[in-house]
């Protein structure tokens, strides 16, 4: 290649470069493909910048004295946190409103005033107290937010079980049907003095429907609220498939759990999944509160009708569209026991699942599609 | 004349294909290694022909190189076309602008410091969005896109000389 | 070979890129080794906030204020336990040595979470009822 012709063209100098040899117009190929190179990259640059990846946000925090996590699905971390906290606060809100052991609550006014005189409530209170007499209706009474009386006169920290005469006498102050609302004046007002309700059994759920609706407000389109076990999930995750809810195992670990909905350490054991479209589910159980006296378990599931224990069941899970419905009918299925329970569920046309009393698996017929069951014991 | 630095083009293409090819054999543990050996024909295809000449050059190395090993669309090679285009372009765009302020290591520097600029600015933009892993890895690749330049801005340097004095050996 | 030669012709503009680019990057991996997000880290909160974010590979001891009194947090060899707590039932000490999720003291208020974000997005299940 030493050819004369070759020096020539190759008058290399240091600081001097020479112009390229192909200056007479840009020899069409070459600009051609320069230009192509850039559009090329200008396009995969612009499709990159408009892509917002969706991403899955969780918070928790302790409300209701109990773990609450909100999950949501969002393309920003802002608009995340943003709604997250006011969901937050409307359950706060809510716990404000129906505290059982707050003198301020509306709860407490209802009660302090028995048999005395009507109290003016927000639609929140009024809303819940009308879906728990719903509720006590379709469950014969299982189902009783004026088990107040009795389930006071128990100590599931101390370990204290009530003398049986105690509980004779409180019994005749549970009774759902006196407790009378009206909805014309926003007003509660409990017959007999002396009579307590305790929203604890439907609270909970109530309160996840509420925050689902803040998170909905605040443009969220995918998320999932868990005030301890009661949960509602709502839209798709990220990847397309719907929320999947675990179901424990009421017998591993055979103690209470440390936290109810909560995740972490050993304590969980998970006996089935479920996938929840748009729906709610709670589950109650006997392990939750409970303590074990003289080999006998007290739990926190008492019946209106004993005023003890309703014994039946391990656990009840209720699935159907709202929480505050999941919530009260678990409580009120359980103490109804695996029978009449299975007869509600199937009027209501609700999805459940009943573990009973021997460990025994019940469902709903139409639940098997969405439901895989893992129990190994 | 045309046809003869055509077919200087062509070879030089062919000897940043066979650097390339050379560079991929070398065993590397991490994936980003890369010595980048093909910027010494980049360059001293600037030095010689101009910026024209080295775009093509880049161009046909990246493609052919993306066809030949089966990755050609694929992100490999958008990176490598990312980081291949943007080097050339600044290396050229200083050597026409400011012939005498960089030597041929501070034009290497340039262009390796371009060229892993490019690919960080790509890679996260199309592949992986999330910034801090990219943040996590910014340092090290300038840190070795440094050290690599300054040794292939040497080299260049030596190639270009010695072209050099065989001509003026052959012009005399 | 002429290294000495090339040596001469290094321009200033030669020198201050290759110091800038130096300094750039040593400062850089500093930063970064600093910073370093992916180790896991322990959260602790109390009453509602956030008081703790600590790594998990530093062995330490840290208490929290809640409504109740102090719970004591103690992480020793990437795991940790609550060793004090003024509730009642003292399950949350019970919980033992935990290397992730979280232990809740639920009368005094307090979480302690171990685990990035990525960690809980991969569960097999999102939340747990019952």
């Amino acid at each position: 290649m030493r050819d004369k012709s070759k020096v020539e063209s190759l008058k290399v100098t240091k600081s001097n470069p020479p112009t390229p040899p192909f200056t007479k117009g840009g020899r069409g190929g070459i600009t051609k493909v320069l230009l192509f190179t850039f559009y090329f990259l200008l396009l995969t640059f612009l499709c990159a910048c408009t892509s917002h990846k969706e991403r899955i946000y969780r918070k928790s925090k302790i409300l209701m004295d109990t773990f609450v996590t909100i999950t949501v699905v969002s393309n920003s971390e802002n608009s995340a946190g943003k709604a997250i906290d006011n969901a937050f606060s409307e359950i706060e809100r809510l716990e404000k409103l129906s505290n059982f052991f707050s003198s301020e609550s509306e709860v407490s006014r209802i009660n302090k005033n028995a048999g005395i005189l009507e109290v003016k409530v927000s639609p929140d209170i009024l809303d819940i107290l009308d879906k728990a007499l719903y509720v006590s209706e379709k469950t014969e009474g299982a189902f009783d937010v004026t088990i107040g009386p009795v389930i006071t006169l128990y100590d599931f920290h101390k370990k204290i079980k009530p003398e049986e005469s105690a509980v004779k006498k409180n019994l005749s102050l549970v009774n759902y049907r006196e407790l009378i609302i009206d909805r014309n004046k926003s007003a509660a007002f409990l017959k007999k003095r002396g009579m307590l309700i305790d929203l604890g059994g439907i609270s909970k759920g109530y309160a996840a429907d509420k925050a689902v609706e803040a998170l909905k407000r605040n443009r969220i389109n995918s998320g999932l609220v868990s005030v301890a076990g009661d949960i509602k999930a709502f839209g798709l995750k990220p990847d397309g498939k719907p929320w999947k809810i675990g179901i424990r195992n009421p017998r591993i670990p055979p103690n209470p759990p440390l936290v109810k909905g909560g995740k972490g350490g050993f304590s969980d054991d998970v006996m089935a999944t479920i996938e929840l479209n748009d729906m709610a589910i709670s589950t109650s159980g006997d392990y939750e509160r409970c303590f074990i006296l003289d080999g006998k378990r007290y739990h926190h599931l008492l019946s209106p009708k004993t005023g003890y224990p309703a014994e039946g069941c391990q656990s009840v899970s209720v699935i159907t569209k709202e929480c505050a419905f999941t919530d009260a009918f678990a409580t009120g299925i359980f103490i109804l026991g695996p029978g009449k329970g299975l007869k509600v569920l199937g009027k209501m046309g609700f999805d459940g699942i009943i573990v009973d009393s021997q460990g025994k698996v019940h469902t709903t017929p139409n639940i098997r599609g969405k439901f895989e069951f893992k129990r190994t014991s | 004349m045309q046809l003869q630095d055509k077919y200087r083009i062509a070879l030089l293409s062919a000897y940043a294909l066979a650097l390339h090819g050379f560079e991929s054999l070398l065993p590397t543990p991490i994936p980003w290694l890369r010595l980048g050996l093909a910027n010494i024909i980049t360059l001293i295809t600037l030095f010689l022909y101009g910026i024209r000449a080295a775009i093509m050059v880049t161009l046909i190395r990246v493609i052919l190189s993306s066809i030949f090993t089966g990755t050609f669309l694929g992100p490999a090679f958008i990176l490598s076309l990312g980081g291949g285009v943007a080097s050339t372009l600044a290396m050229g765009s200083v050597l026409s602008i400011a012939p005498r302020l960089f030597s041929t290591i501070g034009l290497s520097l340039i262009g390796a410091l371009f060229h892993n600029i490019a690919q960080l600015f790509l890679a996260y933009f199309l592949f992986i969005q999330r910034i801090e892993a990219i943040l996590l890895i910014s340092p090290l690749i300038i840190l070795i896109g440094t050290v690599t330049g300054t040794v292939n801005g040497v080299v260049s340097d030596l190639v270009i000389k010695n072209l050099k004095k065989t001509y003026q050996k052959i012009q005399n | 070979m002429n290294l000495n030669g090339l040596l001469k012709r290094t321009t200033i503009a030669d020198k201050i890129l290759l110091s800038i680019l130096i300094l750039l990057s040593f400062s850089g991996i500093i930063f970064v080794k600093k910073v370093l997000p992916a180790s896991r880290t322990v959260q602790i909160e109390a009453n509602g906030s956030l008081v703790y974010v600590l790594p998990i590979d530093k062995d330490r001891t840290v208490s929290v204020e809640g409504p109740e009194g102090r719970t004591v947090v103690e992480i020793k060899n990437h795991r940790l336990r609550v060793t004090e707590s003024p509730c009642h039932n003292k399950l949350c000490m019970k919980q033992g040595w935990i290397e992730s999720g979280a232990i809740v003291c639920l009368p005094n208020k307090v979480v302690v979470t171990i685990g990035d974000h990525e960690d809980e997005i991969n569960k097999i299940v999102d939340a747990i009822t019952g």
